[in-house]
Parts: C-alpha cells; structure tokens; sequence
C-alpha cells in the first residue's frame, strides 16, 4: 500500500496500533478552566448541541499540528467554538466581542470573572 | 500531583498554567471557555444550573464508586451476575446513575482471561463509575500500544500476564464503555465488603494493574 491510500485509511486520531513511543504514566489534577470545559462539552451533549462524535471529529478536524500543539481541552475549546460557528449557532463576530468583554472584566480589575470562579 | 504535562509525545505548548488567582488574568482557553458558555446562556440553549450542577457531578464521580461494584460483586454472585449481564443497571441498583446515555459492559478477570481498555480514538472512559481518565490514558503512547502490543505495555506498568492467560482488550466508543472487575486477590477470605473495596484502585479496573491484598486505594 502506498503512502497516500494508507493516508486515507486513517484519520488523525484513529491511531490504534501505530508505532509510538514509550509509555508515561503521566497524570495532573485538572485545572478549574479545564473542569469547567468538561461541564460544558457534558451539557453541550445532554442537549445533542454537541455530541461525543462531533467533538471527535471537530478535533480531527483541527488537523495534525493543532491537535499537536494543543493540550486536550484547548482541543476541544477550539472544536466547540468551530462547530458552533459552522452550526450557525454562535457567529464568529459575537465570539469575537465576547471575547473581549470576558478578558475587560479582569482589564478593569474586577475581582474574578463571575464563571471563573465556579470551582 | 505530576507536572502539568499533557501531551509530551506531541511537542511542548509553553504558556503557563498557575493556577487563576483573583488578581491574576486568565489564559486565552480559560477565557474562551468563559465566552462560549457565556453565549450559549445568553441564547437561552443552555441552563446556568444545569452546568453547575454537572461541576458537582463530575466532583463526585471518583473511582470508589468502581471500587464499591467490584467489592460487592466479589461477595455476592446474584449481583456479580446481573453486573455482567448488564453494567449499567447493576450500577443504578448501587445508587450510581449514568448522567450519559453509555452503555457499562463489564469484563471479569480471570484465571484464563485478563481483560484491559483503552480508547483508541480519543479519551472515551467509564466516567459515571471511574470519574475523568488519568492523562496517560488519553495519550498517544498507551492508545497506540494496547491494541498492537498490550502484553509489552503491561509490562511497563510492572503486570506481567502468563502466556497461558489470554489478554483481551476492549477499544470503547463514545456510546460503549467498559469496566474491568480485577480478580479477588487471595488472603481476602475475611475481608468486609468495605475493606475489599479499599484494595480496588482505578488502575485495576483499567486492566493495568491487579488488586493485590496489600494495597490500599490512592
């Protein structure tokens, strides 16, 4: 098999039996932002906004060297916020000032985003 | 705790990760997550108690509740048997509901048989019973490996399996998850239910390791 079809035998996450390297018993204690995530991709799937199979497909679909790059809920951030754009369910210009009022409020001194604080 | 080090077989990220203080601002992922929620409210899709409900959830799903089906079914076959036959009742009969609509297969270990998961394709886990996946489950190494050489990875967690026993693993997917239900460890003959389930610890009911006697729960 040449390089190319075995290419589209796999997607990038479908990794099981490839070579790799050696096995780290690496463990961390989430950190709050990250819980926080988990919550929400939990919710998102109770109401089938976002399912377990779009968020798989949504971090395939970030591509080799993002999903490289990322920690495991950055994915998963960038995911959701790309499936919702795609969805039409959030436009990117509303992301985008949302963002900026979120990173204001600490700009402004005020003591903890309200949602940071959830844990 | 380990160092914070997600995916060191994927390359570094740098950004630093202390943890938020008041004063301190957060990173750009903390933030995102922020906006995202914070949209998803504003558009009424979903229900600020309903995400704070599901932080406790995921506060109180740890793997003693894995611990305590595992102790029980040690001691009480009727139950042992309606845990094989279908996970997630028997679960629900212990007072732990799914908050998923997975379904909980759970495969015993045995004299002829050793029995380890993994996902291949991402992270999926037995979350209602075990809590969130360590971080060595979710990466490449330990997803790649269990299925082309589980015999070799076991090794590395110390568990060497026989070549009499048959080593079988079970890839989960996002509507499939397994538990595995470690064997008793011989010398517990005496235990209580409640002593055998501080021997079973999450690593057990992964597959990675066995209960052993002398063990307590970490």
């Amino acid at each position: 098999m040449n390089q190319s079809e075995e290419l589209l035998k796999r997607l990038p996450n479908d990794i099981g039996g490839l070579p790799a390297g050696p096995f780290q018993r690496i463990e961390h204690e989430l950190l709050p932002w990250e819980k926080r995530c988990h919550a929400l991709a939990d919710v998102l799937d109770f109401h089938k906004i976002i399912n377990t199979e779009e968020k798989r497909r949504g971090v395939e679909a970030l591509g080799g060297e993002i999903v490289g790059q990322l920690s495991y809920y950055e994915r998963w951030l960038d995911a959701f916020a790309n499936i919702l754009f795609a969805k039409g369910i959030i436009a990117p210009s509303d992301f985008a000032r949302k963002m900026d009022e979120v990173a204001a409020r600490w700009e402004d001194g005020l003591p903890g985003a309200p949602a940071s604080s959830t844990t | 705790m380990e160092p914070h080090d997600h995916e060191s077989t994927h390359g570094a990220h740098d950004h630093p990760h202390a943890e938020p203080g008041a004063s301190e601002r957060p990173g750009y992922y903390d933030m995102m997550e922020t906006a995202l929620r914070e949209l998803l409210i504003e558009r009424k899709l979903v229900d600020p108690a309903e995400f704070r409900r599901q932080i406790e959830v995921l506060d109180s799903r740890t793997p003693a509740l894995g611990a305590k089906v595992v102790a029980r079914a040690w001691v009480d076959p009727a139950f042992r048997e309606r845990l094989l036959a279908n996970g997630r009742a028997a679960c629900e009969e212990c007072g732990i509901s799914s908050y998923d609509e997975t379904e909980l297969i759970v495969l015993e270990n045995t004299d002829k048989v050793h029995n380890l998961i993994v996902c291949t394709l991402c992270s999926c886990y037995p979350r209602p019973v075990l809590g969130l996946p360590p971080d060595w489950y979710k990466l490449k190494a330990y997803r790649s490996r269990a299925v082309i050489e589980p015999r070799t990875l076991l090794a590395e967690f110390g568990t060497v399996i026989p070549d009499s026993v048959e080593v079988r693993v079970s890839d989960s997917t996002a509507l499939v998850r397994y538990l595995v239900l470690p064997k008793r460890p011989e010398g517990t003959e005496h235990f209580t239910e409640e002593e055998l389930a501080s021997l079973v610890t999450r690593d057990a009911m992964i597959g990675v390791i066995p209960v052993t006697a002398n063990q307590g729960s970490t």
